[in-house]
């Protein structure tokens, strides 16, 4: 008795195609969404290989499971959870292999799942909750035999052992989910107390995303109890129709329990202000056996603090690219969130798009993160307005030093540049900062 | 039954809005500025249509911003608001058994419970995501503040009615937390304004008042003056002490003591007799209760700490009701017992509760004496002029019991009269059911008192002040 997994049918087709090649080591994600009873896969995607400078991709055909780039694995995980809507998440691993190093193939993906974890969990502003699965879910496959082996690992528990899983094919699973749907505003003023701004501005998010989580959430314009049905009429009727659109509002609950303990103001010291303002569009889907109101309001919360969080991210990621030392003074626009289909799904998927950037650029990094062949005219970019507040303009009362700086964009701070390269230079970077986490380890270890 | 409904509602909403601004190291008016900027933008945040009341218990959401939308399809704008109460779910028992009480023979009003939130999806699209910095050195101060508005309202009033009373009130609550503030801010140490309400004599209205926290009711003497002179009241009593603040029905009492038992009792008929009883709010003191065991010597100690309640709800004192061994200490200070006193089950009578209440509250007590207690039947005329005077509860020992008289029904033509007794020995749970059938709590005719046994009365008096 292990979990059990329903699987969209293409994913079966995916793996064919790749395990195709065989003699080489393939790794890759599965997407798709948890439930209370089993969970849902509608999507594998292969782990995109890495350029790096004077090699050739063809060369670096991976031979053994010693060659996995366990960081990298990581890495793309980690940018592809930001482009799944609220409900989707990576869901585990497949590994293809040869015969001979099958062995080890379990203790690979073991190790693979658990990297895979951390590195999406650093970017996630909630903490789980009781009701969020564990498990997930590793497929080793022989390339040889084609043959494949099911089994999952709980990441709560670093000495957990491989279960077995129960795996199943089935077609259009996705294809009549509701969409969830909000556009949320946001004015937060964060106080930079530390040294380092970028820790400021994560623990004034971390703030705002309690409120988020704790906020009272309306499914079209009812408040969510805990056993209410999402989808309402007779279940038959639903499942043969299309795709609903289901509303959600988010309300601040105000409340404060330490209040009564407190009598004058908490006053810091701090080196200047972070202010985010705008509004969001996020987007969150749920899988039609069953579904609770709570849970829409969960998935839809999630994205909401995970849009906000990924944008805020990637700007300072930015930035660290092109060596600006810090934060500039000023307002920046951050990177505007747009869609596009994950064809056969009834389901889409999201990026954000900076200045400086085209369509076409997001379409090649749909097609290089989630293999997604798409057309520019595929991208939805309308969602969400290009023009932002003028945060400095509204602000009556900001002092004479910081009105003086010029508003800037990160198109000017960020030159212009194709996106392949700007591709490149961000795993590069990334995989500077994994060298360092390694280095700092190694320290640990030594001391 | 149109005829005994009750039409008298008060709507409180409370909530807490979050308080930020920026103060500048040197210059002082631009601190003056950032803090009357920092209301400000909680002013417009109240305006916009982002504000929601909710109606505690049930499903009812209102936008009193947006023409009172609301999320139960049947109210409107227009709907009278006595119609919300039939949305409210009164699931817990003894809610439900006031409401009923209620309905027979309480007039006062019935009180909505309202919650502030904000809400923060929107249907248009606002502007795109932005983040600005500002570097500067200065101070960052935040604090919650706890909104908590009341109206009164008919229940022909409209929801409309209610919910821009409301929003106006929000309003006057946060001009009158930014003057507090303002007031007595030292510098960057800026208290908390909390909202208190209170009910002048002879209203339902209720009104509320901002006080600095930190600050003591002793240090806010003069605003008290001025809100003495501002509604007419005599000087000789405190109403606008933060203990003198309205208790709102429904509310528990977080010490668990059970207040004014007597209130759920009916009076006695006694031919043209009036009602002399106890002023103010109490709570029951007796026998078992804070883990001490007692029982059998500490029945004047239970007295004695029934009346200092009864200061300290009055708002006479700050001092929290003194425990055995304060009590034992006290008397040991003013030289009335040795230091071997402390500690022991020795019981105390009326003479040393007399010296207790005036060594800790400062509050003297007249002392009245009957040789038999057969006599006490004839002291009427006494007793019915502390009520209406002093209003206290007194303490009366006489052999090796002790009680507390909280009221007379006392006939002036016929001499006839009935004690309201409040029995220290009760050794239960503070079940009010319990108190009053079995007579902890009761209305107790002459022969109550042993006839032969003779009784000192202790009468505290209350200091004339604010």
């Amino acid at each position: 008795m292990g979990r059990g997994y329903i699987v969209e049918e293409c994913v079966e087709k995916y793996l064919t195609n790749l395990s195709a090649a065989a003699g080489s080591c393939e790794t890759g994600l599965f997407i798709g969404q948890c439930s209370a009873q089993r969970d849902f896969v509608v999507l594998a995607v292969r782990t995109p290989h890495r350029e790096t400078e004077g090699a050739a991709e063809s060369q670096r055909t991976l031979s053994s499971l010693d060659n996995i780039d366990v960081e990298w694995v990581a890495e793309h995980a980690r940018q592809v959870s930001r482009m799944l809507p609220g409900g989707l998440s990576v869901l585990g691993l497949f590994l293809i292999a040869p015969p001979e190093v099958s062995k080890e193939a379990q203790n690979t993906l073991k190790k693979l799942v658990f990297s895979v974890d951390k590195s999406i969990s650093k970017s996630k502003l909630w903490d789980l909750s009781e009701d969020d699965v564990t498990e997930r879910i590793t497929l080793h496959i022989c390339s040889k035999t084609r043959k494949a082996v099911c089994k999952t690992f709980d990441v709560k528990d670093p000495k957990c052992s491989a279960k077995p899983a129960d795996w199943r094919y089935q077609s259009g699973i996705s294809s009549s989910w509701p969409l969830i749907t909000c556009s949320v505003q946001l004015d937060l003023q964060i106080p930079v107390t530390s040294e380092n701004v970028d820790e400021s501005i994560k623990d004034g998010l971390r703030m705002w995303a309690k409120q988020i989580e704790a906020a009272l959430c309306l499914i079209n314009g009812k408040a969510v109890t805990d056993d209410s049905e999402l989808l309402l009429g007779p279940k038959k009727s639903t499942k043969a129709s299309q795709q609903q659109t289901v509303q959600a509002q988010l309300l601040i609950l105000t409340e404060d329990a330490d209040a009564g303990q407190m009598s004058s103001a908490v006053v810091q010291e701090c080196s200047g202000s972070v202010c985010v303002r705008g509004a969001v569009h996020c987007r969150a889907y749920i899988h039609t056996n069953k579904p609770k109101t709570r849970h829409a309001a969960q998935a839809i919360k999630r994205d909401v603090v995970n849009t906000v969080f990924s944008r805020v991210e990637m700007l300072l990621e930015d930035l660290l690219m092109s060596e600006a030392a810090d934060l500039a003074c000023g307002q920046q626009d951050l990177p505007r969130r747009v869609f596009a289909p994950l064809s056969g799904s009834g389901l889409s998927v999201c990026d954000y798009i900076f200045p400086d950037e085209s369509t076409a650029d997001v379409a090649e990094r749909f097609k290089e993160m989630l293999g997604c062949d798409l057309s520019e005219g595929d991208v939805d970019t309308s969602m969400e307005a290009q023009t932002c507040f003028s945060v400095l303009g509204v602000e009556d009362g900001c002092d004479e030093e910081a009105t003086q700086v010029p508003t800037q964009s990160s198109a000017e701070t960020v030159p212009k540049k194709n996106a392949a390269i700007q591709y490149a230079a961000g795993m590069a970077v990334a995989a500077a900062v994994a060298l360092l986490a390694t280095a700092t380890s190694l320290l640990y270890l030594t001391e | 039954m149109v005829l005994t409904e009750n039409n008298n509602f008060i709507f409180r909403l409370k909530g807490v809005l979050e308080f930020s601004c920026q103060l500048d190291s040197s210059n002082e008016a631009h601190g003056q500025n950032a803090i009357s900027k920092a209301f400000r933008v909680l002013r417009s945040r109240i305006s916009s249509e982002s504000l929601v009341f909710m109606v505690c218990n049930s499903p009812i959401l209102l936008w009193p911003n947006k023409s009172c939308h609301s999320t139960v399809e049947s109210l409107s704008e227009r709907t009278p608001c006595r119609d919300v109460q039939q949305h409210i779910d009164l699931e817990d028992g003894p809610n439900r058994k006031s409401s009923k009480r209620r309905d027979k023979k309480d007039a006062s009003p019935i009180t909505v419970n309202l919650k502030l939130l904000m809400e923060v999806t929107e249907s248009g699209s606002g502007g795109a995501l932005s983040l600005c910095r500002v570097t500067k050195k200065q101070q960052c101060v935040m604090m919650p503040l706890c909104m908590d508005c009341v109206i009164n309202a008919g229940g022909h009033d409209t929801l409309g009615f209610v919910c821009s009373g409301l929003v106006a009130a929000l309003h006057a609550q946060l001009s009158d937390m930014e003057q507090t503030v303002l007031k007595y801010r030292k510098d960057k140490s800026l208290p908390l304004p909390e909202p208190f309400h209170f009910q002048l004599p002879a209203s339902d209205r209720l009104f509320t008042v901002i006080y600095p926290a930190a600050v003591t009711d002793d240090q806010l003497l003069s605003v008290r003056e001025e809100l003495h002179r501002k509604h007419d009241l005599p000087r000789d009593r405190p109403y606008f002490r933060r203990a003198n603040a309205f208790h709102f029905p429904g509310e528990p009492y977080k010490d668990g003591y059970l207040r004014s038992p007597h209130t759920h009792l009916n009076a006695p008929s006694i031919e043209d007799a009036k009602l002399y009883v106890v002023r103010g709010v109490y709570s029951y003191h007796h026998y078992m209760q804070d883990r001490v065991d007692d029982n059998g010597w500490g029945c004047a100690y239970r007295s004695l700490q029934t009346i200092c309640s009864w200061f300290q709800q009055q708002g006479y004192t700050e001092r929290t009701v003194p425990t055995h061994k304060q009590i034992q200490q006290a008397l040991v200070d003013v030289g009335d017992k040795e230091p071997s006193f402390l500690g022991s089950r020795q019981w105390i009578g009326s003479i040393e509760v007399q010296a207790v209440l005036n060594q800790l509250l400062g509050v003297n007590s007249k002392i009245l004496f009957v040789s038999r207690g057969s006599e006490l039947a004839s002291k009427g005329r006494e007793l019915a002029n502390h009520f209406q005077t002093e209003g206290t509860p007194i303490m009366i020992g006489g052999g090796v019991l002790a009680h507390t008289i909280l009221g007379v029904a006392w006939s002036e033509t016929s001499g006839q009269i009935r004690f309201l007794i409040l029995d220290p020995h009760y050794t239960g749970g503070e079940d009010i059911q319990t108190i009053t059938d079995k007579g902890w709590c009761g209305w107790k005719g002459p022969e109550f008192w042993d006839q032969n046994a003779y009784y000192n009365l202790c009468l505290p008096q209350t200091p004339k002040i604010i």
